[in-house]
Protein backbone atom coordinates (compact mmCIF):
# COMPACT_ATOMS: atom_id res chain seq x y z
CA UNK A 1 0.00 0.00 0.00
CA UNK A 2 1.44 3.32 -0.97
CA UNK A 3 0.10 5.49 2.43
CA UNK A 4 3.11 5.23 4.35
CA UNK A 5 2.82 8.30 6.10
CA UNK A 6 -0.58 7.72 7.69
CA UNK A 7 0.70 3.54 7.77
CA UNK A 8 3.17 4.40 9.69
CA UNK A 9 0.72 4.89 13.38
CA UNK A 10 -3.23 4.75 13.10
CA UNK A 11 -3.53 3.80 16.94
CA UNK A 12 -0.95 5.41 18.82
CA UNK A 13 -0.66 5.09 22.87
CA UNK A 14 1.56 7.33 24.28
CA UNK A 15 2.36 6.66 27.93
CA UNK A 16 -0.91 5.58 28.33
CA UNK A 17 -1.97 4.40 32.25
CA UNK A 18 -5.47 3.88 34.28
CA UNK A 19 -6.46 3.55 37.90
CA UNK A 20 -9.25 2.09 38.86
CA UNK A 21 -8.20 3.55 42.73
CA UNK A 22 -7.65 7.20 43.37
CA UNK A 23 -5.04 5.33 46.84
CA UNK A 24 -1.78 6.18 45.28
CA UNK A 25 -0.71 3.38 47.58
CA UNK A 26 -2.79 0.60 45.56
CA UNK A 27 -0.89 0.21 42.18
CA UNK A 28 -2.31 1.35 38.80
CA UNK A 29 -4.38 -1.27 36.84
CA UNK A 30 -1.82 -0.35 33.36
CA UNK A 31 0.92 2.15 33.72
CA UNK A 32 3.03 3.98 30.66
CA UNK A 33 2.11 1.97 27.69
CA UNK A 34 3.75 3.22 24.52
CA UNK A 35 2.80 1.43 21.24
CA UNK A 36 2.37 2.25 17.95
CA UNK A 37 -0.29 -0.21 15.86
CA UNK A 38 -0.06 0.42 12.19
CA UNK A 39 -2.74 0.47 9.44
CA UNK A 40 -4.36 -2.84 8.90
CA UNK A 41 -2.25 -4.64 11.51
CA UNK A 42 -2.63 -7.42 13.74
CA UNK A 43 -1.11 -6.67 17.36
CA UNK A 44 -2.02 -9.52 19.81
CA UNK A 45 -1.58 -8.83 23.21
CA UNK A 46 -0.43 -11.45 26.20
CA UNK A 47 0.02 -11.03 29.47
CA UNK A 48 -1.22 -12.98 33.02
CA UNK A 49 -4.88 -12.59 34.06
CA UNK A 50 -5.30 -9.16 35.81
CA UNK A 51 -2.55 -7.15 33.82
CA UNK A 52 -4.84 -4.87 32.43
CA UNK A 53 -5.03 -5.96 28.94
CA UNK A 54 -8.60 -5.44 29.15
CA UNK A 55 -8.42 -2.04 30.13
CA UNK A 56 -6.33 -1.61 27.49
CA UNK A 57 -8.99 -2.31 24.82
CA UNK A 58 -11.58 0.24 26.64
CA UNK A 59 -9.14 2.81 26.66
CA UNK A 60 -8.88 2.31 23.26
CA UNK A 61 -12.69 1.90 22.79
CA UNK A 62 -12.71 5.28 24.36
CA UNK A 63 -15.29 3.69 27.03
CA UNK A 64 -12.16 4.40 29.54
CA UNK A 65 -10.33 7.47 30.17
CA UNK A 66 -6.54 7.08 30.53
CA UNK A 67 -5.56 8.75 33.92
CA UNK A 68 -1.98 9.20 32.41
CA UNK A 69 -0.75 9.19 28.97
CA UNK A 70 -2.65 9.84 25.35
CA UNK A 71 -4.36 7.73 23.31
CA UNK A 72 -4.78 8.96 19.53
CA UNK A 73 -6.41 6.99 16.32
CA UNK A 74 -5.51 8.33 13.35
CA UNK A 75 -4.16 11.76 15.32
CA UNK A 76 -6.69 12.33 16.87
CA UNK A 77 -7.55 11.71 20.60
CA UNK A 78 -10.16 9.42 21.68
CA UNK A 79 -12.43 11.14 24.15
CA UNK A 80 -15.39 8.27 23.94
CA UNK A 81 -16.65 6.09 22.22
CA UNK A 82 -16.01 6.09 18.85
CA UNK A 83 -18.12 4.57 15.37
CA UNK A 84 -15.37 2.83 13.81
CA UNK A 85 -14.61 0.85 16.64
CA UNK A 86 -15.91 -3.21 16.36
CA UNK A 87 -15.94 -4.82 19.67
CA UNK A 88 -15.74 -8.85 20.23
CA UNK A 89 -16.14 -10.09 23.59
CA UNK A 90 -15.08 -12.47 25.32
CA UNK A 91 -19.11 -14.17 26.13
CA UNK A 92 -20.38 -13.93 21.81
CA UNK A 93 -22.97 -12.00 23.94
CA UNK A 94 -25.95 -12.08 21.68
CA UNK A 95 -29.35 -11.03 22.55
CA UNK A 96 -31.53 -14.14 22.73
CA UNK A 97 -34.83 -12.87 21.32
CA UNK A 98 -33.19 -11.76 18.13
CA UNK A 99 -32.00 -14.70 15.40
CA UNK A 100 -28.79 -14.52 13.79
CA UNK A 101 -29.23 -11.94 10.99
CA UNK A 102 -31.18 -9.56 13.31
CA UNK A 103 -28.42 -9.83 15.93
CA UNK A 104 -25.76 -8.77 13.12
CA UNK A 105 -27.97 -6.29 12.44
CA UNK A 106 -28.86 -4.88 16.18
CA UNK A 107 -25.45 -2.12 16.24
CA UNK A 108 -27.48 -0.21 13.57
CA UNK A 109 -30.89 -0.22 15.23
CA UNK A 110 -29.61 0.47 18.53
CA UNK A 111 -27.63 3.22 17.34
CA UNK A 112 -29.69 4.85 14.79
CA UNK A 113 -33.09 3.04 15.73
CA UNK A 114 -33.42 1.36 12.02
CA UNK A 115 -31.77 -0.02 9.34
CA UNK A 116 -32.25 -0.05 5.13
CA UNK A 117 -32.17 -3.00 2.75
CA UNK A 118 -28.22 -2.13 1.94
CA UNK A 119 -27.33 -2.42 5.58
CA UNK A 120 -29.62 -6.41 5.02
CA UNK A 121 -27.45 -6.98 2.39
CA UNK A 122 -24.27 -6.24 3.97
CA UNK A 123 -25.31 -8.68 6.52
CA UNK A 124 -26.10 -11.12 4.61
CA UNK A 125 -23.36 -10.78 2.95
CA UNK A 126 -21.00 -10.78 5.78
CA UNK A 127 -23.12 -13.56 7.17
CA UNK A 128 -22.45 -15.50 3.75
CA UNK A 129 -18.41 -14.53 4.16
CA UNK A 130 -18.58 -16.19 7.61
CA UNK A 131 -19.83 -19.37 5.77
CA UNK A 132 -23.46 -18.56 8.12
CA UNK A 133 -25.49 -17.78 5.90
CA UNK A 134 -27.48 -21.05 6.37
CA UNK A 135 -28.33 -19.71 10.19
CA UNK A 136 -29.38 -16.45 9.32
CA UNK A 137 -32.95 -17.19 10.37
CA UNK A 138 -31.64 -19.32 13.40
CA UNK A 139 -31.75 -18.31 17.04
CA UNK A 140 -28.64 -18.06 18.96
CA UNK A 141 -29.26 -20.88 21.75
CA UNK A 142 -29.59 -23.24 18.53
CA UNK A 143 -26.30 -22.04 17.77
CA UNK A 144 -22.91 -24.04 19.15
CA UNK A 145 -20.52 -21.81 20.91
CA UNK A 146 -17.92 -21.66 18.32
CA UNK A 147 -21.06 -20.60 15.99
CA UNK A 148 -22.29 -18.35 18.47
CA UNK A 149 -18.82 -16.11 18.54
CA UNK A 150 -18.51 -16.33 14.73
CA UNK A 151 -21.76 -14.17 14.74
CA UNK A 152 -20.34 -11.98 17.66
CA UNK A 153 -17.74 -11.36 14.67
CA UNK A 154 -19.84 -10.41 12.11
CA UNK A 155 -21.75 -8.30 14.17
CA UNK A 156 -18.35 -6.09 15.27
CA UNK A 157 -17.77 -5.85 11.41
CA UNK A 158 -21.32 -4.39 10.31
CA UNK A 159 -20.67 -1.04 10.88
CA UNK A 160 -17.25 -1.62 9.05
CA UNK A 161 -15.08 -0.17 11.27
CA UNK A 162 -11.59 0.74 10.94
CA UNK A 163 -10.57 -0.72 14.08
CA UNK A 164 -11.61 -4.29 15.19
CA UNK A 165 -11.09 -4.46 19.18
CA UNK A 166 -11.11 -8.17 20.44
CA UNK A 167 -11.32 -9.11 24.29
CA UNK A 168 -10.57 -12.70 24.76
CA UNK A 169 -12.65 -13.45 21.81
CA UNK A 170 -12.30 -17.70 21.28
CA UNK A 171 -11.09 -18.14 25.57
CA UNK A 172 -14.75 -19.92 25.88
CA UNK A 173 -14.32 -22.01 23.29
CA UNK A 174 -12.96 -25.66 22.82
CA UNK A 175 -9.52 -25.98 21.41
CA UNK A 176 -10.54 -27.28 18.00
CA UNK A 177 -13.22 -24.60 17.38
CA UNK A 178 -10.95 -22.03 18.12
CA UNK A 179 -7.98 -22.82 15.85
CA UNK A 180 -10.78 -23.26 12.99
CA UNK A 181 -12.23 -19.88 13.91
CA UNK A 182 -8.97 -18.48 14.62
CA UNK A 183 -7.47 -19.44 10.73
CA UNK A 184 -11.38 -17.91 9.75
CA UNK A 185 -10.71 -14.69 11.43
CA UNK A 186 -7.68 -14.23 9.57
CA UNK A 187 -8.91 -15.00 6.16
CA UNK A 188 -11.87 -12.69 6.73
CA UNK A 189 -8.73 -9.65 8.08
CA UNK A 190 -7.31 -10.76 4.69
CA UNK A 191 -10.52 -9.98 2.38
CA UNK A 192 -11.24 -7.31 5.00
CA UNK A 193 -8.38 -5.57 5.96
CA UNK A 194 -8.83 -3.95 9.48
CA UNK A 195 -6.66 -2.70 12.32
CA UNK A 196 -7.05 -5.30 14.80
CA UNK A 197 -5.84 -5.40 18.74
CA UNK A 198 -6.45 -9.01 20.02
CA UNK A 199 -6.12 -9.90 23.38
CA UNK A 200 -5.82 -13.60 23.96
CA UNK A 201 -4.48 -15.90 26.55
CA UNK A 202 -3.09 -18.06 24.75
CA UNK A 203 0.62 -17.34 23.48
CA UNK A 204 0.38 -19.74 21.21
CA UNK A 205 -2.86 -18.11 19.46
CA UNK A 206 -1.02 -14.57 19.62
CA UNK A 207 1.82 -16.00 17.85
CA UNK A 208 -0.37 -17.80 15.12
CA UNK A 209 -2.38 -15.10 14.27
CA UNK A 210 -0.39 -11.64 14.76
CA UNK A 211 2.11 -9.43 13.19
CA UNK A 212 2.97 -8.24 16.36
CA UNK A 213 2.77 -9.18 20.12
CA UNK A 214 2.58 -7.38 22.77
CA UNK A 215 3.65 -8.96 25.88
CA UNK A 216 2.23 -7.31 29.35
CA UNK A 217 4.02 -7.42 32.81
CA UNK A 218 1.83 -8.80 36.05
CA UNK A 219 -0.04 -5.60 38.18
CA UNK A 220 0.57 -2.38 37.59
CA UNK A 221 0.64 -3.57 33.40
CA UNK A 222 3.36 -2.41 31.63
CA UNK A 223 5.25 -3.55 28.24
CA UNK A 224 7.57 -6.42 28.79
CA UNK A 225 8.33 -7.20 24.95
CA UNK A 226 7.49 -6.34 21.75
CA UNK A 227 7.70 -8.99 19.24
CA UNK A 228 7.69 -9.05 15.37
CA UNK A 229 6.12 -11.93 14.29
CA UNK A 230 8.08 -12.58 11.13
CA UNK A 231 6.15 -15.89 9.81
CA UNK A 232 4.99 -15.87 6.46
CA UNK A 233 1.38 -15.01 5.67
CA UNK A 234 -0.95 -16.95 4.99
CA UNK A 235 -0.44 -18.46 8.43
CA UNK A 236 -1.68 -22.46 8.48
CA UNK A 237 -1.33 -25.17 10.53
CA UNK A 238 1.82 -25.61 8.59
CA UNK A 239 3.04 -22.32 10.63
CA UNK A 240 2.56 -24.04 13.92
CA UNK A 241 5.26 -27.03 12.91
CA UNK A 242 7.56 -24.17 12.12
CA UNK A 243 11.03 -23.37 14.27
CA UNK A 244 10.30 -20.31 14.36
CA UNK A 245 6.95 -20.66 15.42
CA UNK A 246 8.27 -22.32 18.62
CA UNK A 247 11.17 -19.89 18.59
CA UNK A 248 9.03 -17.10 19.46
CA UNK A 249 6.38 -18.66 21.64
CA UNK A 250 9.43 -19.58 23.92
CA UNK A 251 10.54 -16.16 23.83
CA UNK A 252 7.16 -14.98 25.43
CA UNK A 253 6.76 -17.93 27.65
CA UNK A 254 10.23 -16.76 29.02
CA UNK A 255 8.80 -13.72 29.72
CA UNK A 256 5.97 -14.63 31.27
CA UNK A 257 7.18 -16.81 33.80
CA UNK A 258 10.28 -15.30 34.61
CA UNK A 259 9.71 -12.09 34.43
CA UNK A 260 13.16 -11.75 36.05
CA UNK A 261 14.91 -13.63 33.67
CA UNK A 262 13.71 -11.95 30.51
CA UNK B 1 -34.47 -52.53 23.50
CA UNK B 2 -38.29 -53.62 22.21
CA UNK B 3 -39.33 -54.50 25.86
CA UNK B 4 -38.38 -51.34 27.43
CA UNK B 5 -40.20 -49.03 25.16
CA UNK B 6 -43.63 -49.48 25.98
CA UNK B 7 -42.69 -49.60 29.77
CA UNK B 8 -40.70 -46.34 29.10
CA UNK B 9 -43.88 -45.16 27.73
CA UNK B 10 -46.11 -46.38 30.37
CA UNK B 11 -43.64 -44.87 33.03
CA UNK B 12 -44.01 -41.13 30.91
CA UNK B 13 -48.31 -41.51 31.29
CA UNK B 14 -47.84 -42.57 35.14
CA UNK B 15 -45.70 -39.34 35.69
CA UNK B 16 -47.94 -37.09 33.54
CA UNK B 17 -51.01 -38.83 35.31
CA UNK B 18 -49.32 -38.35 38.65
CA UNK B 19 -50.88 -35.45 40.41
CA UNK B 20 -54.37 -35.93 38.81
CA UNK B 21 -54.21 -39.56 40.15
CA UNK B 22 -53.17 -38.08 43.55
CA UNK B 23 -56.11 -35.30 43.78
CA UNK B 24 -58.62 -37.95 42.63
CA UNK B 25 -57.48 -40.35 45.69
CA UNK B 26 -57.15 -37.82 47.90
CA UNK B 27 -60.67 -36.24 47.28
CA UNK B 28 -61.39 -40.19 47.93
CA UNK B 29 -60.13 -40.58 51.34
CA UNK B 30 -62.12 -37.42 51.78
CA UNK B 31 -65.14 -38.81 50.74
CA UNK B 32 -64.71 -41.88 52.28
CA UNK B 33 -63.48 -40.33 55.82
CA UNK B 34 -66.27 -37.99 55.75
CA UNK B 35 -69.28 -41.03 55.52
CA UNK B 36 -67.17 -43.42 57.69
CA UNK B 37 -66.95 -41.57 60.78
CA UNK B 38 -69.94 -39.47 59.72
CA UNK B 39 -68.56 -35.76 60.29
CA UNK B 40 -71.06 -33.62 59.92
CA UNK B 41 -71.33 -31.04 57.03
CA UNK B 42 -70.91 -27.94 59.35
CA UNK B 43 -67.60 -29.29 60.26
CA UNK B 44 -65.90 -30.86 57.39
CA UNK B 45 -68.11 -31.27 54.28
CA UNK B 46 -67.67 -34.59 52.03
CA UNK B 47 -66.66 -33.38 48.71
CA UNK B 48 -70.08 -34.61 47.14
CA UNK B 49 -71.86 -32.11 49.72
CA UNK B 50 -69.55 -29.57 48.63
CA UNK B 51 -70.27 -30.62 44.87
CA UNK B 52 -74.18 -30.27 44.94
CA UNK B 53 -73.81 -26.92 47.38
CA UNK B 54 -72.21 -25.63 44.67
CA UNK B 55 -74.97 -26.48 41.93
CA UNK B 56 -77.38 -25.04 44.40
CA UNK B 57 -76.38 -21.76 43.61
CA UNK B 58 -77.34 -20.22 40.70
CA UNK B 59 -74.96 -20.15 38.09
CA UNK B 60 -75.80 -16.28 37.52
CA UNK B 61 -74.88 -15.19 41.58
CA UNK B 62 -71.93 -17.41 40.75
CA UNK B 63 -70.63 -14.81 37.97
CA UNK B 64 -71.73 -12.02 39.99
CA UNK B 65 -69.54 -12.36 42.66
CA UNK B 66 -66.83 -14.41 39.97
CA UNK B 67 -66.93 -10.71 37.91
CA UNK B 68 -67.01 -8.74 41.25
CA UNK B 69 -63.47 -10.47 42.68
CA UNK B 70 -62.25 -10.65 39.24
CA UNK B 71 -62.19 -6.89 38.15
CA UNK B 72 -60.46 -5.73 41.82
CA UNK B 73 -57.96 -8.73 41.14
CA UNK B 74 -57.51 -7.69 37.45
CA UNK B 75 -58.18 -3.71 37.68
CA UNK B 76 -55.18 -3.86 40.97
CA UNK B 77 -53.17 -6.68 39.11
CA UNK B 78 -52.70 -4.21 35.39
CA UNK B 79 -52.59 -1.09 37.96
CA UNK B 80 -49.54 -2.51 39.47
CA UNK B 81 -48.08 -3.71 36.51
CA UNK B 82 -48.07 -0.37 35.01
CA UNK B 83 -46.76 1.54 38.12
CA UNK B 84 -44.18 -0.75 39.04
CA UNK B 85 -42.36 -0.95 35.82
CA UNK B 86 -41.47 2.25 35.43
CA UNK B 87 -40.76 2.90 39.72
CA UNK B 88 -37.97 -0.14 38.50
CA UNK B 89 -36.67 1.17 35.14
CA UNK B 90 -36.30 4.82 37.22
CA UNK B 91 -34.68 3.18 40.25
CA UNK B 92 -32.16 1.15 37.74
CA UNK B 93 -31.27 4.88 36.13
CA UNK B 94 -30.84 6.76 39.39
CA UNK B 95 -29.23 5.51 42.44
CA UNK B 96 -30.48 8.30 44.16
CA UNK B 97 -33.72 7.73 43.65
CA UNK B 98 -33.26 3.95 44.48
CA UNK B 99 -31.47 4.81 47.72
CA UNK B 100 -34.89 6.51 48.70
CA UNK B 101 -37.49 4.20 47.25
CA UNK B 102 -36.40 1.22 48.55
CA UNK B 103 -36.39 1.59 52.52
CA UNK B 104 -40.26 3.23 51.67
CA UNK B 105 -41.04 -0.22 49.40
CA UNK B 106 -39.68 -2.71 52.40
CA UNK B 107 -42.19 -0.62 54.85
CA UNK B 108 -44.76 -1.17 52.41
CA UNK B 109 -44.35 -4.49 51.74
CA UNK B 110 -43.51 -5.66 55.40
CA UNK B 111 -46.59 -3.74 56.91
CA UNK B 112 -49.57 -6.75 56.79
CA UNK B 113 -51.96 -5.20 54.22
CA UNK B 114 -54.53 -7.34 55.84
CA UNK B 115 -54.21 -4.76 58.73
CA UNK B 116 -54.20 -1.37 57.03
CA UNK B 117 -57.28 -2.66 54.57
CA UNK B 118 -59.77 -1.68 57.24
CA UNK B 119 -58.52 1.82 57.49
CA UNK B 120 -58.25 2.16 53.58
CA UNK B 121 -61.92 1.34 53.52
CA UNK B 122 -62.86 3.40 56.43
CA UNK B 123 -60.53 6.59 54.39
CA UNK B 124 -61.38 5.59 50.69
CA UNK B 125 -64.93 4.02 51.32
CA UNK B 126 -65.69 0.66 50.88
CA UNK B 127 -66.17 1.04 46.86
CA UNK B 128 -64.09 -0.40 43.57
CA UNK B 129 -61.12 2.00 44.24
CA UNK B 130 -60.91 1.34 48.07
CA UNK B 131 -60.26 -2.28 46.99
CA UNK B 132 -58.40 -1.84 44.19
CA UNK B 133 -55.30 0.21 46.18
CA UNK B 134 -55.30 -2.92 48.58
CA UNK B 135 -54.77 -5.20 45.47
CA UNK B 136 -52.24 -2.94 44.28
CA UNK B 137 -50.65 -2.48 47.21
CA UNK B 138 -49.70 -6.64 47.72
CA UNK B 139 -49.09 -6.90 44.25
CA UNK B 140 -46.65 -4.16 42.89
CA UNK B 141 -43.88 -4.97 45.70
CA UNK B 142 -42.99 -8.54 43.99
CA UNK B 143 -42.97 -6.58 40.45
CA UNK B 144 -40.70 -3.72 41.17
CA UNK B 145 -38.35 -6.14 42.75
CA UNK B 146 -38.32 -8.82 39.68
CA UNK B 147 -37.89 -6.38 37.31
CA UNK B 148 -35.15 -4.69 39.06
CA UNK B 149 -33.19 -7.71 39.57
CA UNK B 150 -34.07 -8.71 35.69
CA UNK B 151 -32.77 -5.45 34.74
CA UNK B 152 -29.51 -5.31 36.58
CA UNK B 153 -29.27 -9.25 35.52
CA UNK B 154 -28.52 -7.84 31.61
CA UNK B 155 -24.86 -9.19 31.15
CA UNK B 156 -22.19 -6.18 31.61
CA UNK B 157 -20.83 -7.00 27.68
CA UNK B 158 -23.84 -5.70 26.46
CA UNK B 159 -23.93 -2.48 28.22
CA UNK B 160 -20.55 -1.94 26.72
CA UNK B 161 -21.64 -2.75 23.69
CA UNK B 162 -24.48 -0.05 23.73
CA UNK B 163 -21.91 2.46 25.37
CA UNK B 164 -19.87 1.69 22.30
CA UNK B 165 -22.68 2.39 19.99
CA UNK B 166 -23.04 5.74 21.51
CA UNK B 167 -26.94 4.80 21.66
CA UNK B 168 -29.62 6.78 23.54
CA UNK B 169 -30.22 5.38 26.96
CA UNK B 170 -33.90 5.07 26.35
CA UNK B 171 -32.98 2.29 23.24
CA UNK B 172 -30.55 1.01 26.38
CA UNK B 173 -33.65 0.11 28.07
CA UNK B 174 -35.91 -0.95 25.84
CA UNK B 175 -33.48 -2.58 23.61
CA UNK B 176 -31.40 -4.12 25.99
CA UNK B 177 -32.24 -4.47 29.57
CA UNK B 178 -36.22 -4.53 29.37
CA UNK B 179 -35.70 -7.50 27.41
CA UNK B 180 -33.31 -9.21 29.29
CA UNK B 181 -35.95 -8.53 32.31
CA UNK B 182 -38.50 -10.30 31.09
CA UNK B 183 -38.34 -14.03 32.38
CA UNK B 184 -37.79 -12.17 35.88
CA UNK B 185 -41.37 -9.81 35.51
CA UNK B 186 -42.92 -13.18 34.64
CA UNK B 187 -42.00 -14.57 37.45
CA UNK B 188 -42.92 -11.78 39.28
CA UNK B 189 -46.47 -11.27 37.47
CA UNK B 190 -46.66 -15.49 38.20
CA UNK B 191 -46.67 -13.93 42.00
CA UNK B 192 -48.36 -11.34 41.67
CA UNK B 193 -51.58 -12.06 40.38
CA UNK B 194 -51.97 -14.90 42.67
CA UNK B 195 -51.49 -11.88 45.03
CA UNK B 196 -54.09 -10.32 43.47
CA UNK B 197 -56.95 -12.53 44.26
CA UNK B 198 -55.88 -12.85 48.05
CA UNK B 199 -56.10 -9.07 48.43
CA UNK B 200 -59.74 -8.92 46.06
CA UNK B 201 -60.55 -11.53 48.82
CA UNK B 202 -58.81 -9.59 52.04
CA UNK B 203 -61.03 -6.05 50.44
CA UNK B 204 -64.09 -8.10 50.48
CA UNK B 205 -63.52 -10.12 54.14
CA UNK B 206 -63.82 -6.23 55.42
CA UNK B 207 -66.00 -4.73 53.22
CA UNK B 208 -68.48 -5.53 49.85
CA UNK B 209 -71.56 -6.80 48.85
CA UNK B 210 -70.57 -9.42 46.50
CA UNK B 211 -67.65 -11.21 45.38
CA UNK B 212 -66.48 -15.04 45.99
CA UNK B 213 -64.41 -13.37 49.46
CA UNK B 214 -68.05 -11.94 50.49
CA UNK B 215 -69.66 -15.07 49.09
CA UNK B 216 -67.43 -17.44 51.43
CA UNK B 217 -67.45 -15.10 54.48
CA UNK B 218 -70.89 -14.52 54.34
CA UNK B 219 -71.79 -18.37 53.97
CA UNK B 220 -69.46 -19.72 56.82
CA UNK B 221 -71.26 -16.76 58.87
CA UNK B 222 -74.90 -18.47 58.60
CA UNK B 223 -73.08 -21.96 59.00
CA UNK B 224 -73.24 -22.65 55.38
CA UNK B 225 -70.21 -24.69 55.78
CA UNK B 226 -70.41 -26.69 52.32
CA UNK B 227 -71.27 -23.46 50.31
CA UNK B 228 -68.11 -21.88 51.81
CA UNK B 229 -66.28 -24.93 50.79
CA UNK B 230 -67.49 -24.78 46.73
CA UNK B 231 -66.65 -20.99 46.72
CA UNK B 232 -63.52 -21.76 48.06
CA UNK B 233 -62.65 -24.57 45.57
CA UNK B 234 -64.32 -22.01 43.04
CA UNK B 235 -61.54 -19.40 44.08
CA UNK B 236 -58.60 -21.53 43.17
CA UNK B 237 -59.52 -22.65 39.99
CA UNK B 238 -59.97 -19.10 39.10
CA UNK B 239 -56.77 -18.56 40.87
CA UNK B 240 -55.17 -21.38 39.26
CA UNK B 241 -56.47 -20.46 35.73
CA UNK B 242 -55.17 -16.82 35.84
CA UNK B 243 -51.58 -18.08 37.32
CA UNK B 244 -51.59 -20.64 33.91
CA UNK B 245 -53.19 -17.17 31.83
CA UNK B 246 -49.36 -15.65 33.14
CA UNK B 247 -47.47 -18.53 31.86
CA UNK B 248 -49.78 -19.12 28.45
CA UNK B 249 -49.32 -15.25 28.06
CA UNK B 250 -45.00 -15.48 28.14
CA UNK B 251 -45.03 -19.29 25.86
CA UNK B 252 -47.37 -17.25 22.97
CA UNK B 253 -45.49 -13.85 23.51
CA UNK B 254 -42.14 -14.22 24.96
CA UNK B 255 -41.27 -18.45 23.86
CA UNK B 256 -37.27 -17.10 23.71
CA UNK B 257 -37.68 -16.15 27.59
CA UNK B 258 -38.51 -19.88 28.55
CA UNK B 259 -35.97 -22.68 28.63
CA UNK B 260 -35.76 -24.75 25.11
CA UNK B 261 -37.33 -28.02 25.61
CA UNK B 262 -34.85 -30.62 25.40
CA UNK B 263 -34.17 -32.27 22.19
Amino acid sequence: MAEPAVNRSFVKLAGVGHRYDPNPAIPPAVTGIDLDIHRHEFVAVVGPSGCGKSTLLRMIAGLLKPSEGRVTVFGRAVDGPRDDVGIVFQKPTLLPWLNVRKNVLFPLRHKYGRYNREDEARADALLAMAGLEAFARKMPDELSGGMQQRVGIVRALLLNPDILLMDEPFSALDAMTREQIGFDLLSLWQEQPKTVLFITHSIAEAVLLADRVLVMSRRPGTVLDLIDVDLPRPRTTHTISDARFGELTDRIRKHIYEPDAA
Amino acid sequence: MSLTLPEGRLRRVLLGASPWLFFVALIAVWEVGCRLFSVPAYILPAPSVILNAFFDVEFSRWMQHLWATLRVALLGFLISIAVSIPIAIAMMRSEWLSRTLYPLLVVIQSTPVVAVAPLIIVIMGSDDPSRILITCLLTFFPLVVSTATGINETPPELIELSRSLDAPTRRETWQIRMPYAIPHIFSGLRVAITLAIIGAVVAEFVAAEEGLGYFIQFSTSFFRIPQAFAGLFFLAVVSLLLFKSVQWAQQLLFPWSLPRKGA
